[in-house]
């Protein structure tokens, strides 16, 4: 019965774990986002970066949310570059709640 | 059903046939492709431009021009001269120039043109300007310019079909009627946007612009 109920709690735990690893996600605040016709070239960008399940716009908060497969990520450095080599100027970017 | 109406709005494109200047931003994304054609009073047209990055492209443009009946065949590189990125706007600078030939009752001289694009947008308003210089035998020295005001009547999603209306004022000084008023309705969806206008000369404005 112990060792039952410690498997429940080891496979709760374990699933809820990997739930929020699936679904690590970061928010990116950016300058000149304002046409739905320009951002799709964020959406080009991230959509071919393998770390990048998917790729959110929000033309009316100005931002985008990148969804990372699994446990992967791109560092904020590297978030940056492409951000700007694509034409535009990141804010902030927002890692579970923390602005950096 | 977006599938259809892709496929219509290229054969319109087509039939219609090509066209001349760019009506949208010259440049695309880092690696990205675009095709447009632009058909007008004056001249129909098609540019293919290549970006291989976002601060410059590089492509071909084919006109043809009713007036005085000649075709334009240039390679036209652009150049993001300064963009500004706002909150909630975003303005742009660009230089546009080509270099290539004309063909008037199958003769060919060389001809080039250069000018200046620049727009200023947000959600709800856009203003843009563009003036060119084109050179060439068949062409002596003919100046244009172009400006544009916009407003949408409303604020779409990002994905949403944005519309927006818009009136240009073309001047082209050596034409017989050298100011063209053209009210626009401006639709785009995804990477397609498709313009429609009909102007004081009672000609029809037809652009139509694809991204790859």
């Amino acid at each position: 019965m112990k060792i039952i109920f410690t498997l429940i709690i080891l496979l709760t735990f374990g699933v809820t774990t990997s739930s929020y690893a699936a679904e690590k996600s970061i928010i990116v605040h950016i300058n000149g986002l304002v046409c739905d016709f320009c951002a799709r070239s964020l959406e080009k960008v991230f959509g071919k970066q393998e770390e990048v399940e998917s790729v959110k716009v929000d033309l009316e908060k100005k931002i985008i949310t990148l969804n990372f497969k699994d446990t992967k990520d791109i560092d904020n450095m590297n978030i940056i570059k492409l951000i700007t080599d694509a034409g535009y100027n990141v804010v902030g970017i927002d890692r579970e709640g923390e602005s950096k | 059903m977006p599938k259809l109406f892709e496929i219509f709005l290229w054969i319109s494109a087509f039939c219609i046939m090509p066209l001349s200047h760019s009506f949208s931003k010259p440049i695309s994304y880092s690696g990205g492709l675009s095709t447009m054609t632009m058909n007008d009073g004056d001249s129909n047209s098609f540019n293919i431009q290549y970006s291989p990055k976002f601060s410059y492209s590089i492509g071909y443009t084919g006109e043809y021009w009713r007036e005085n009946k000649y075709k334009l065949h240039v390679v036209q590189v652009n150049y993001l001269l300064k963009r500004w990125n706002n909150p909630s706007s975003q303005g742009n600078l660009y230089l546009e120039s080509g270099i290539g030939v004309t063909d008037k009752s199958n003769e060919i001289n060389p001809a080039a043109f250069t000018g200046i694009t620049s727009d200023w947008e947000d959600r709800r308003f856009l203003v843009s300007y563009k003036n060119r210089l084109s050179t060439g035998n068949d062409i002596d020295e003919e100046f244009m310019q172009q400006a544009r005001v916009g407003i949408t009547p409303y604020i779409g999603k990002y994905g949403d079909l944005h519309t927006w209306i818009m009136i240009e004022a073309k001047h082209t000084p050596r034409a017989k009627e050298p100011v063209t008023i053209t009210p626009i309705i401006r639709l785009f969806k995804d990477t397609n946007m498709l313009e429609i206008g009909f102007s004081n000369q009672n000609k029809i404005l037809f652009n139509f612009m694809k991204q790859f």
